[in-house]
């Protein structure tokens, strides 16, 4: 056995590992935290398939800020409320023998139909010919798939319009600044001149 | 030397422990859309796993854009379950069945 088969069947059972706590700890912050870890490891694996530059966004864009906000909420909501009170419940049974039958499907399809695929990778490749990872992919995005980089740039401006927009309320009797009547507001509105009675003693 | 099957299996088996989360989970929102989260990886990890064998950097590009849908979509979804929480003081998924009644 190879060390790049020992690392991955090392990581691969970190992964598998992982992604059962997040689908198995009671408390969702122990979940979102085994779903880093998950990602970190996924991110290594990515590493042993040539693929630098997703690996690092992964760590960067999932655990910097997916995750961080998934904690954000779930710190932000009281913590009675999200935990789980029972660890199994009545579709236990039932989605064990989904998954089961999932699982089992593909890794019939993988292991038995598979001729099609190239086992090993293909000698002469794009991604073994010495152009870094990140070089290569810019100039494939920005060349053939330039529109559906824009599409994509546009469904993050969407996602920024739409949670902000979601999230966002008004609360009654808060004191807030009206622009546009302080600009609007004129002399005669700013100083009122009371005449007052002679107070003389 | 890998081949390509057990990164396939390895993917497989992420996406049936994302499936049965979703099903065995009935409480929580939020470990729904992170069960989301574990599909996608599993998804991304399929095109990865082909564009090495395969050699062929398109699978990369499409994991790049399932990395941008997929963060959009665990925005919104977080916006959705505080705007949730708000309204119904909860977010077990067994009392939202307003749209039955």
């Amino acid at each position: 056995m190879s060390f790049i088969e020992i690392i991955f069947y090392v990581f691969a059972s970190i992964l598998v590992l992982t992604s059962l706590g997040v689908i198995l700890f009671k408390n969702p912050v122990y979940s979102a935290i085994s779903l880093i870890v998950s990602f970190i490891t996924s991110a290594a694996l990515w590493l042993l398939l040539q693929a630098e530059f997703l690996a690092i966004v992964l760590i960067l864009v999932y655990v910097g800020a997916v995750m961080v906000l998934f904690l954000f909420v779930v710190m932000m909501l009281n913590i009675d409320d999200v935990m789980r009170t029972s660890k199994f419940n009545k579709m236990a049974p039932f989605a064990l023998f989904i998954g089961l039958i999932v699982v089992a499907e593909l890794i019939t399809l993988i292991w038995f139909r598979s001729d099609q695929f190239s086992m090993v990778p293909v000698s002469t490749g794009v991604l073994d010919s010495g152009v870094s990872n990140t070089v290569l992919l810019g100039t494939t995005l920005f060349t053939d798939y330039l529109y559906l980089f824009e599409i994509a740039g546009f469904i993050l401006l969407l996602a920024i319009i739409v949670s902000i927009s979601l999230t966002m309320r008004r609360r009654e009797g808060l004191k807030r600044q009206i622009v546009s009547e302080q600009v609007n507001i004129d002399q005669t509105k700013r100083m009122k001149l009371v005449d007052l009675k002679n107070e003389r003693n | 030397m890998l081949t390509l099957q057990p990164y396939l299996t390895l993917a497989a088996i992420v996406f049936g422990i994302g499936v049965m989360g979703i099903i065995i989970n009935r409480k929580n929102i939020i470990i729904l859309l992170m069960c989301t989260e574990l599909l996608l990886l599993a998804v991304n990890f399929n095109f990865i796993a082909f564009s090495y064998f395969n050699q062929d950097i398109t699978g990369q590009i499409f994991v790049f854009f399932i990395l941008t849908v997929a963060a959009a979509e665990a925005a919104i979804g977080l916006a959705i379950l505080v705007v949730l929480y708000r309204n119904k003081n909860s977010i077990d998924v067994q009392k939202l069945q307003t749209l039955r009644e």
